[in-house]
C-alpha cells in the first residue's frame, strides 16, 4: 500500500541536509530571537509584577493565531524570505518561554535573594549570578517544549513557502502534490527524528547547566 | 480595502452566516472535531496519568512519551493519515469522505492533546502531599480511593490546566485539517487564501482566536470553581512549576510548601 | 627598423587594448544580466514549466532565481503583478478567464475566451494593457492541458456518464472535488452552471485543482467528480473517464511565459531578446510532450530539475 523508495533518498541525501539545515535555521533563530524577548520580559515581571497578567495574555493570544493563516498573511510582506517564517515562529515561541522564564525566576526563593544582597550582590549582578542560574530548570523546560514545538511548526510554513522554506517540511509538501509517499514520509519521519534530537541535547545540556539538582536526586 | 475593513465587511455580509458554509456551521464543524479529539486524548492520557502520578512509577517513561507526542508535527501525522485513511474506507465500510476531511486530521489533533493533558495528570497527582496520601491509606483507604477521593480533587487544577493546554493547541492547530478539505474555522483560512478574499482570511483568524480564548476562559473558571478551598488557585505557573519539578531529571519534590 | 618595432609594438599594444577590451566588454555584460526571478503555481506542470524556462534562461547566460509553488493563481498572479517574480508561466485561456469573465468593465469583458489559442493569447494581452499591468505575453506552446472533469470508470458506467451534459440529471448523487477557489472563477463554478448543475447545492469537497490529493480522493471514492487537469497522469493510471465538454465552456488553453515589462526594460532588445531564448523552447512543448513529461514527474517520481534539463538537452541535440 505504502512503498518507500529506499534509492530515492539515498540518491538525494544532499537534498536532504539542504531541508535539513534550513529546519535549524528556522528553528534558532526564532528560539534565540524569542528567548531574548522573554527574558527581557521576566526582568520587566520582577520589576513590575503587574505586567506578568497582560503579557502572559498578549503572547497567549499571539499563541492561538493559526500558524498556517500567520504565515499567509506575511507572505505578500515579505514575500518568500525566510522573514515570513521567522516572525511567526518566534511569537510561538514567547507564550511558553515566557510562563517559563517568569516561573523560574519566581521559584528562587527569597531567602536566597536576600541572602545574595546581604552578600553585596549588585541587583544585576545577583540577576546574573543568582537568580538565573537558579532558574535554570524550569526555563530549560519551557525551552524543550518550545523547540519541539517550533520544529512542527516549520513544517505548516512549507504550505505557503513554495519551494523556497519549510525545512524538512518542504518534502511533506511536494510529495502531497506528486503523491510521493516516500518524500512524505521522510519529511514527516524525517521532522520527528530531528524533534527528538534536539530535545536529547537540550536535555543533556540542561543538566549539564544544572548539577545541582543532579546532586539533590541523587541525596533525596 | 483594508485588512480591518474587509474583516468587517466579511463579518457584516449575512450570507456569512449562513449555509453549510457559513460562521454557525463551520463553528459546529471545529467544536466537533477539537471536543471528539480532545477526549479521545483524555481516554489514553488520564488512566495513563493517573497511574503513573498514584503510584509513582514510570515517570520518566511518561515524560519521554509526552516529549515524543510533543515532537510530532501535526502536519505530518495529518498527510501520513490520508492515504490510509482513504484505503480503509472500503474495507472498514465508513464514508470515504471521513477518511478525506475528517479523520486525518482528527487522527493529528488527538496525538497532539494527549502529552499535555498526561504530563499535567501525573504532575497534579504526584504532587499531592503525601503525608495527605499516607495518612488517608492509615485511615483505612483503598487506593483507587486514595485516588478517587484524595489524589483527584487536590490535583484537579492542575489536571484542568492541562486540559485548557491542549484545547488550546487543538482549537489552533485544527485548522490544518482544510488543507485537506476539512471543515471548521480553518476552511476561512484556506479558502481565503485561494480566492485572495482577506475579509474571509481575517475572520478565520478571529474566529479562531476568539474560540480559543472563550474556551480558556470557560476552563479557567472550571479550574477556579475546583480548587479546594484552603489551596491557592492553581494557574499557568503552578502548573508549569509542577510540570517543571518533574522536567528536571531528579524525582519530584512532592510537598509543596 | 626603428618603424617596424614600433608597429609591432603598437599592433601589440592595440592587440592586447582588444582583448582588454573585449575580456571587459564581456565582463560589462554578463554583471549586466539581470537576475530573473521566476515563480510558478503549485501542482507540478507549471513548476516543471517554470523550472524548464529557468533553465533555458541559465544556458543562455541569465542568473535565475526561483520561486516556484507560490499558490493557486489566485496568489500567484497578485506576487507577479505586485513585482514579487518577474517571469510566470501561464494558461492563456484561464489566465485570460481570471482577468476578463468576472469583470464589470465593458473593454475587459468584450475579450473573448475562446477555443482558440492564438486569440486568447492576444487577448490576454490585451487585458494586461487595459488592467494596467505592464507584462508580455511570450511565444506559446502549441500544447494545451485543459480543465478536466473527471470521473471513476465504475461511475461512468453506472450512472451513464460521458459527457457533461448527463451531470445535472444525477449531480444529486455525486460529490465533487473542486479546487476552493471555484465558487468565484466563471471557468469552474460558471461552466458547472452553464450545465445546468447548480453549484450552490451540490455536495462538494474542496480540494486543490491539478493535484495529487484530488485525484487520490477520486480514486478512494471520498469524491465521484474531480477537477483535473487533462495531461494529468493520474486520470491513465487511474482509469479515469474524463466527461467531453460539449458545450465548449473550457478554453483553449496553451501555455506562454508572461513577463513583467520593468525587467524586460532591463534587456538590450527587451522582448525580442527574451523571445528569442523562449519561444523555440514553448514551441517544442506539444501535448504529448506535456504528458510524457508528466508521467516522469507525477508517476516516476523523478526531479523536476532533472525532466526540465533531458527535455532542454534534447532540444539541444
Amino acid at each position: 500500500m505504502i512503498e518507500i523508495r529506499w534509492d530515492w533518498i539515498g540518491e538525494h541525501l544532499d537534498d536532504v541536509a539542504d531541508k535539513t539545515w534550513q529546519h535549524l535555521q528556522l528553528l534558532v533563530i526564532p528560539m534565540l530571537a524569542g528567548f531574548l524577548i522573554a527574558l527581557l520580559l521576566g526582568v520587566l515581571a520582577l520589576r513590575r509584577p503587574g505586567t506578568v497578567g497582560p503579557v502572559t495574555a498578549i503572547t497567549g493570544l499571539l499563541y492561538t493565531i493559526p500558524s498556517l493563516a500567520a504565515f499567509a498573511v506575511l507572505r505578500p510582506i515579505f514575500g518568500l524570505s525566510l522573514a515570513t517564517a521567522i516572525i511567526p515562529l518566534t511569537a510561538y515561541t514567547l507564550l511558553i518561554l515566557y510562563v517559563n522564564t517568569v516561573a523560574g525566576l519566581r521559584s528562587v526563593p527569597a531567602e536566597v535573594n536576600e541572602a545574595a544582597t546581604a552578600m553585596g550582590y549588585s541587583s544585576a549582578s545577583r540577576f546574573w549570578r543568582v537568580q538565573l542560574p537558579l532558574a535554570v530548570p524550569l526555563i530549560m523546560a519551557g525551552v524543550r517544549v518550545a523547540a519541539v514545538t517550533t520544529i512542527g511548526l516549520v513544517t505548516v510554513a512549507s504550505i505557503i513557502g513554495g519551494d523556497r522554506f519549510g525545512g524538512l517540511g518542504q518534502f511533506i509538501t511536494e510529495g502531497l502534490q506528486t503523491s510521493f509517499d516516500t518524500k512524505v514520509y521522510l519529511g514527516a519521519v524525517g521532522s520527528v527524528m530531528l524533534a527528538f534530537i534536539v530535545d536529547i541535547l537540550l536535555l543533556g545540556t540542561q543538566r549539564l547547566l544544572t548539577p545541582w539538582a543532579r546532586a539533590r536526586a541523587l541525596s533525596t | 480595502m483594508s485588512g480591518l475593513e474587509a474583516l468587517l465587511a466579511y463579518l457584516t455580509d449575512g450570507g456569512a452566516w449562513q449555509g453549510s458554509a457559513g460562521v454557525p456551521s463551520r463553528l459546529v464543524e471545529h467544536l466537533v472535531l477539537c471536543a471528539l479529539a480532545v477526549l479521545t486524548a483524555s481516554l489514553v492520557a488520564l488512566p495513563l496519568g493517573f497511574y503513573i502520578g498514584h503510584t509513582g512509577r514510570f515517570q520518566v517513561l511518561g515524560l519521554n512519551l509526552a516529549n515524543i507526542g510533543r515532537a510530532i508535527p501535526s502536519y505530518a501525522v495529518m498527510v501520513m493519515v490520508f492515504p490510509v485513511a482513504l484505503a480503509a474506507a472500503a474495507p472498514i465500510g465508513y464514508d470515504p469522505r471521513l477518511g478525506l476531511t475528517f479523520l486525518p486530521i482528527f487522527v493529528a489533533m488527538t496525538l497532539l492533546a494527549i502529552p499535555p493533558i498526561l504530563v499535567a495528570t501525573f504532575a497534579g497527582i504526584a504532587e499531592v502531599d503525601r503525608d495527605v496520601v499516607e495518612s488517608s491509606r492509615g485511615m483505612g483507604l483503598t487506593e483507587r480511593q486514595i485516588l478517587r477521593r484524595v489524589e483527584l480533587p487536590l490535583g484537579l487544577p492542575v489536571i484542568i490546566g492541562g486540559f485548557r493546554v491542549a484545547t488550546l493547541q487543538v482549537i489552533a492547530t485544527a485548522t490544518l485539517g482544510a488543507v485537506l478539505s476539512g471543515g471548521g474555522f480553518g476552511r476561512f483560512i484556506i479558502d481565503g487564501l485561494a480566492r485572495r478574499d482577506e475579509g474571509m482570511l481575517y475572520a478565520g483568524v478571529v474566529l479562531v482566536a476568539a474560540l480559543a480564548i472563550g474556551t480558556d476562559l470557560l476552563l479557567a473558571g472550571l479550574q477556579r470553581r475546583f480548587t479546594p478551598r484552603g489551596v491557592r488557585v492553581a494557574s499557568g505557573e503552578e502548573v508549569v512549576e509542577a510540570i517543571g519539578d518533574l522536567g528536571s531529571v531528579a524525582p519530584p519534590s512532592l510537598r509543596r510548601a | 627598423m626603428r618603424h617596424h618595432r614600433r608597429l609591432a609594438l603598437g599592433a601589440s599594444l592595440l592587440a592586447t587594448l582588444a582583448t582588454l577590451g573585449a575580456a571587459g566588454g564581456a565582463i560589462v555584460s554578463a554583471q549586466e544580466q539581470p537576475t530573473v526571478r521566476v515563480g510558478s503555481d503549485d501542482f507540478y506542470e507549471s513548476k516543471l514549466m517554470a523550472e524548464i524556462y529557468a533553465q533555458a534562461l541559465e544556458g543562455a547566460g541569465y542568473t535565475v532565481d526561483r520561486q516556484l509553488g507560490l499558490g493557486s493563481r489566485d496568489t500567484r498572479a497578485p506576487a507577479f503583478e505586485e513585482g514579487q517574480v518577474d517571469l510566470v508561466p501561464e494558461y492563456v485561456g484561464s489566465g485570460l478567464g481570471y482577468y476578463v469573465l468576472a469583470s464589470d468593465d465593458p473593454g475587459l469583458a468584450a475579450l473573448a475566451v475562446g477555443g482558440d489559442g492564438e486569440t486568447n493569447r492576444a487577448n490576454l494581452q490585451a487585458a494586461y494593457m487595459l488592467l494596467g499591468i505592464e507584462a508580455t505575453v511570450l511565444g506559446m506552446t502549441p500544447g494545451e492541458d485543459t480543465n478536466a472533469a473527471a470521473i471513476r470508470a465504475d461511475t461512468a458506467a453506472e450512472l451513464g456518464l460521458s459527457k457533461l451534459s448527463d451531470v445535472p440529471a444525477v449531480a444529486d448523487q455525486l460529490v465533487f472535488g473542486l479546487p476552493p477557489e471555484c465558487e468565484t472563477r466563471p471557468l469552474c463554478a460558471g461552466a458547472l452552471e452553464q450545465y445546468g448543475i447548480d453549484f450552490a447545492t451540490i455536495q462538494k469537497e474542496a480540494l486543490a485543482a491539478c493535484g495529487a490529493e484530488i485525484a487520490d480522493a477520486l480514486a478512494g471514492g471520498a469524491v465521484d467528480f474531480g477537477w483535473l487537469c487533462s495531461t494529468q497522469p493520474a486520470i491513465a493510471q487511474n482509469g479515469f473517464v474524463v466527461l467531453e465538454d460539449d458545450l465548449d465552456t473550457q478554453p483553449a488553453e496553451n501555455l506562454a511565459p508572461v513577463v513583467r515589462d520593468d525587467f524586460l526594460a532591463q534587456l538590450e532588445g527587451g522582448a525580442a531578446t527574451l523571445a528569442a531564448i523562449l519561444d523555440p523552447v514553448s514551441a517544442a512543448i506539444t501535448t504529448e510532450v506535456l504528458t510524457e513529461l508528466g508521467v516522469r514527474v507525477a508517476i516516476d517520481q523523478e526531479d523536476i530539475e532533472d525532466v526540465a534539463a533531458d527535455f532542454l538537452a534534447g532540444l539541444a541535440g
